[in-house]
């Protein structure tokens, strides 16, 4: 008997369990993949929670503190819109520059008002500290 | 100081949250996708598959909270047409719709990942391409409309991720460009 045979027929005498461990191996290798991509769902989804809640913690700090950007714009905006009220001694601008985007109850304006959607927001509850 | 209660807010900040979320998430996504195809990730390609659909599915769910916050807002109340279809919302109409615009694209192209043995695959990564655009579409309508769009944290973290994912998009616009077409080649 040749060496090629002899070696094949060894091969042939142990493959049941050759077979077996095969299957063995890709079902672990199977199981790994599986698991590092539980894995990485995991991290992505923590990451994105986290991504979330600090912006979050960020714009609210930022909006309590009144430091919100459209807030301030707003609040900027209606103060120079009183002061020239107040310097003004004619009848008809008073009325718009009061009320600005804010005073009009019509959900058009409030669509219409740029910045002040956010800002708009304001007209609610600013309060002086 | 003005100090302003939060409160009545909450809707809106959760709008502004989960749209930077989904702002850096998408930038994380592109980067992913770039290094896929890149040399750097050749050998990692099964992870960065996985991470790349992942981020991507964390980006739509980070959008439609980020759209649909906006629907309980006192202030603005929206329509869900409002937010839905491009040129009917009457705030900062072109920025909100380029906005609309780029969820609805990044949308059907990151879910026709599901369907593209129909499609075809490479049909399917050719049309996968334009969600680069959508991802700098998304980007426009955040500087331009987004009320944070001005601050200097805003700025500096959108940059930690955008910057490398223009770097990256720009390598691989070059060496597409220069890469020798398959019909010159023969």
């Amino acid at each position: 008997m040749s060496a090629s045979v002899r070696q094949y027929g060894a091969r042939a005498s142990v493959r049941p369990s050759d077979r077996s461990d095969t299957r063995a191996l890709a079902s672990s290798h199977r199981e790994a993949i599986r698991r590092r991509t539980r894995r990485i769902r995991r991290s992505v989804a923590g990451l994105a929670v986290a991504l979330f809640s600090a912006a979050f913690l960020v714009v609210y700090v930022q909006l309590a503190s009144g430091h919100d950007p459209a807030l301030v714009a707003n609040a900027t905006r209606r103060a120079g819109a009183t002061s020239t009220e107040s310097t003004t001694t004619g009848t008809g601008s008073s009325d718009e520059a009061g009320t600005g985007d804010f005073g009009s109850s019509s959900g058009e304006s409030s669509f219409s008002s740029g910045e002040e959607a956010g800002g708009g927001a304001s007209a609610v509850t600013t309060s002086q500290s | 100081m003005l100090a302003t209660a939060a409160g009545p807010y909450l809707f809106w900040i959760t709008s502004r949250a989960a749209g930077i979320a989904a702002l850096l998430l998408a930038s994380l996504a592109v980067c992913v996708g770039l290094l896929m195809g890149g040399r750097i990730g050749k050998g990692r390609r099964p992870e960065l598959r996985v991470t790349h659909e992942a981020l991507s599915l964390a980006t739509l769910a980070a959008l439609l909270v980020h759209g649909l916050s906006l629907l309980g807002d006192a202030y603005m109340h929206p329509s869900l047409g409002d937010i839905a279809i491009p040129l009917l919302s009457g705030y900062k109409t072109l920025w909100t719709s380029i906005g609309i615009v780029a969820f609805w694209t990044l949308a059907v192209l990151g879910l026709s990942y599901y369907a593209r043995a129909r499609i075809g695959v490479q049909r399917w990564r050719k049309l996968h391409r334009f969600a680069a655009l959508a991802w700098i579409l998304g980007l426009a309508h955040s500087i331009g409309e987004g009320t944070d769009a001005g601050q200097a944290w805003f700025l500096a973290s959108v940059a930690i991720v955008v910057v490398p994912a223009l770097v990256l998009l720009l390598a691989r616009l070059l060496r597409s460009a220069t890469a020798p077409q398959p019909e010159a080649a023969r």
